[in-house]
């Protein structure tokens, strides 16, 4: 064989070839390895941890919008609560009885709503919620030294219609000891508060009917005597 | 700057099939040379995404293979066997399996190239297979061109001796 015949042949080598279909998929397997959010290769390697920060802060913002809807019993629930007290952080000593009662009237609506919407299994969590709140709100009322406010006395009068409202439509008492303890601080604190105003002649009978309201035990009643009273005294 | 990934894609294109050649001689086993020529093109790119300038791209894709086939026959404690009934030349979907004849030449051919020293397998694969400019081989080498152009040319006579033996 000549050179010139052993050189044709080795072009001949060139037949070699690799399977067209390996070709292809080696091809997808290796560029396949660049990472896949391509976005942030548009960015400086160190703004990763910011953009992951910041895309962490949008979700956990999300969560709270989308969780403020939620009823007890539901996956979100528990972190409507976290929000509210989250809230209550940047809360002033003076605004706390205020609010307390405003997570009352919160709970109240909740129950109102799974009552409405007839969500029984739901209904045990919310009544154990509102009964929480009103512990809660009792706990913090007692320890309260200011709570004849303007604000203070419309959550409570707001609490006492929503909560006779439920009770009309479940046909329960809400609250049991829970709800006592509240509207009694509740009244003892007004009264005590309206014994040192000025007040006129009709408005001292009428406090003097709620001292007597709280004396036999009827804290609602007397309640709502001074509510009247101290909104009606503003 | 050029998209990496479509630079890096035009090349494999264009060399994938000259080093898959140039490995599937050397290690005589499809499946071998698939995984030695994977890993060449995988270390390429990795070189490509870490911006290292590279300026012959083909050189470079021969100097990682030859390199892989090294270690290749290193680790496996290997020789580079040559046999008349081992793999096919080619995908036996290509149909060369079907010209007995011309087959069973082609493979005397290869199994005599494969049989010679690294140096001369190179320098005959290089220019006569791929056609390469000496002036590459003379790189790939680590030779001046004068010196490579009496290298191929020993190494065609040396072909030639083994073939006749054969």
């Amino acid at each position: 064989m000549t050179e010139k015949e052993i050189i044709s042949k080795i072009e001949q080598l060139r037949q070699i070839k690799p399977e067209k279909e390996w070709v292809a998929l080696t091809k997808e397997r290796i560029l396949g390895t660049e990472p896949k959010v391509k976005w942030l290769g548009l960015f400086d390697y160190q703004l990763k941890p910011i953009l992951a920060g910041a895309l962490m802060a949008l979700i956990v913002f999300g969560l709270f919008s989308v969780s403020q809807n939620s009823l007890p019993g539901d996956t979100l629930y528990p972190i409507k609560k976290i929000s509210e007290k989250g809230q209550a952080i940047f809360v002033s000593k003076n605004e706390e009885p205020k609010v307390k009662l405003e997570w009352v009237n919160k709970r109240l609506e909740e129950l109102k709503e799974v009552a409405l919407k007839n969500e029984t299994k739901k209904l045990p969590t919310a009544l154990k919620e509102t009964e929480n709140a009103l512990a809660e709100a009792a706990k913090g009322l007692v320890k309260s030294e200011n709570i004849a406010q303007k604000e203070v006395v419309e959550k409570a009068k707001e609490m006492i219609v929503k909560k006779e409202e439920i009770e009309k439509t479940l046909g329960v008492e809400i609250g049991g000891k829970e709800e006592e303890n509240l509207t009694k601080t509740l009244a003892e604190k007004l009264i005590d508060d309206l014994e040192n105003r000025n007040l006129t002649k009709e408005q001292k009978e009428v406090l003097e009917k709620a001292e007597e309201d709280f004396e036999n035990g009827k804290y609602q009643e007397a309640l709502l005597k001074v509510l009247e009273l101290s909104y009606n005294n503003e | 700057m050029p998209n990496p990934k479509k630079k890096f894609s035009k090349i494999y294109d264009k060399y994938v099939e000259q080093i898959y050649r140039f490995v599937f001689l050397k290690v005589n086993s499809q499946e071998v040379a698939q995984d030695l020529v994977s890993e060449t093109f995988l270390r390429c790119w990795g070189a490509f995404r870490n911006k290292k300038d590279i300026k012959n791209p083909r050189a470079f894709l021969y100097q990682i293979a030859r390199n892989l086939v090294i270690d290749y026959y290193r680790e496996k404690g290997k020789v580079v066997m040559v046999s008349a009934d081992s793999t096919p030349l080619v995908d036996p979907r290509e149909g060369l399996e079907e010209k007995t004849n011309k087959n069973l030449e082609l493979e005397r051919i290869k199994n005599c190239l494969t049989s010679l020293k690294e140096e001369y397998q190179n320098a005959i694969i290089w220019y006569y297979l791929e056609g390469l400019p000496v002036s590459e081989i003379a790189h790939l080498l680590g030779k001046n061109e004068g010196a490579t152009r009496v290298l191929i040319s020993r190494a065609l006579r040396a072909l030639k001796e083994k073939i006749s033996e054969a």
